[in-house]
């Protein structure tokens, strides 16, 4: 009993960035949650598979950035599938939130693919080491390095306005 | 001057690298004006983003993802699947009453087999929510005797510190059958498990292990009962005294 409520107490300690982190991730508030809810139902279930009981945070960004992909996939699929049925795609919608923060670094950290945001957060506010990233992205250190280039030139981009897409939209 | 690492220029950007490295990059930005215009911009960059993530809110409490809230969920959804199993239990039973080439396969299986499963779906911690919770020994007797025609009289076992805790009913492909749980507040659990006989008739006294778990029968009444717990330790030392000299099992 006491063991389980150690356990929460130290999932509790790691909610708040969890969720900053899911909520820079899916720009959408109740997605954001659901990952989080997803990724502590996973941590409480597999809590003894941890290979290393004092990197909680990184191994809870694994759990949640797998999810977060593996849910995409599947997203992705499903509107293949409903693009089949129409026969084209909807243009994106942007965000009213997005508008308000045109222009500004958030915005185009915001426009930023995914996993190029994600290396970005993991580096700037969780001040993750290069090593760390790499396992949770499975990849070599190397590879991260190189997409971090890609990113830092990709924010630039967008920062600078000369982005393939431009930052204001009209609502439709 | 070496250019330096693509690694060496991030630490360098995120401010990771010791003061000698720090000074080697230092010295090469001063003689490549074109990648250091970049590089600088990229510090920047990090330093605005840092600065401007640090001061943006953090989304408002959500008690739902509580952890204890979560694991509470996910107790639930196990025990939803446990009812799922026990429903598929029972169905393995119907089926094996249904025509006689089953009949005969069921009951060349080892006997009280569900006894054992039965117990695995009640017994383990989070297991299924029992259908009574008795306030005594009489109150566990006064629900059995409702839902079995002729039912077995428990056995006491106070004297070792067990005492009735929850019942539950299951139908079976031979009738209703129950099980009654016995703990001593100490980890220790026997259960009791009762059903009509199979067409071979009341069995008579024996055991029978699987995995960790026994189950020590003989025929109580008009029943089958099996006392079903751990095979090592006191609580099957417990169930085979009871099984001795209870009146039921005498007959």
């Amino acid at each position: 009993m006491a063991e389980r409520e150690d356990i929460d107490d130290q999932l509790r300690a790691q909610l708040p960035r969890l969720r900053r982190f899911a909520l820079w991730l899916c720009r959408d508030p109740a997605g954001a949650d659901d990952l989080v809810q997803a990724t502590l139902e996973r941590a409480l279930s597999r809590w003894s598979d941890r290979n290393d009981p004092d990197a909680l945070r990184a191994w809870l960004f694994v759990i949640l950035y797998r999810q977060f992909v593996d849910g995409r996939r599947r997203a992705k699929r499903y509107t293949w599938l409903l693009e089949r049925f129409r026969g084209q795609s909807d243009p994106e919608v942007p965000s009213v939130e997005r508008e308000a923060l045109a222009h500004s670094m958030l915005d185009a950290f915001a426009r930023l693919p995914a996993p190029q945001r994600s290396l970005l957060y993991w580096i700037s506010v969780e001040g993750l080491s290069y090593r760390e990233i790499a396992d949770i992205l499975d990849v070599p250190i190397g590879t991260v390095m190189s997409r971090l280039s890609r990113a830092r030139q990709a924010l630039r981009q967008l920062g600078e306005g000369d982005a393939p897409t431009p930052a204001l939209r009209l609502l439709k | 001057m070496k250019t330096p690492s693509e690694h060496d220029i991030h630490a360098y950007v995120d401010g990771r690298l010791d003061a000698e490295r720090q000074r080697a990059v230092e010295v090469w930005l001063a003689e490549n004006p074109e990648r250091a215009a970049e590089i600088r911009a990229w510090q920047g960059d990090a330093r605005e983003l840092r600065a401007a993530l640090a001061g943006a809110d953090g989304p408002a409490v959500n008690s739902a993802l509580d952890p204890a809230r979560i694991r509470a969920r996910l107790r639930t959804r196990r025990r939803t699947r446990l009812a799922i199993a026990a429903a598929v239990l029972v169905c393995a039973g119907a089926s094996g009453a249904a025509g006689w080439q089953l009949r005969a396969w069921r009951d060349a299986e080892p006997p009280m087999d569900d006894a054992l499963e039965a117990y695995r779906l009640f017994a383990a911690e989070g297991g299924l929510r029992p259908d009574i919770t008795p306030r005594d020994a009489n109150d566990m007797q006064d629900w059995l005797d409702r839902h079995l025609a002729a039912a077995p009289r428990l056995p006491d076992l106070a004297g070792a510190g067990f005492r009735p805790v929850g019942g539950r009913l299951l139908a079976t492909g031979y009738g209703p059958a129950a099980m009654v749980l016995y703990r001593d507040g100490r980890g220790g659990v026997i259960g009791l498990y009762a059903r009509p006989p199979s067409s071979r008739g009341l069995l008579p006294r024996g055991e029978r292990r699987k995995g960790a778990l026994v189950a020590q029968y003989g025929p109580g009444g008009r029943y089958n009962v099996a006392l079903v717990s751990r095979a090592d330790g006191r609580d099957a030392a417990i169930a085979r005294g009871a099984l001795a000299g209870s009146d039921w099992a005498a007959e």
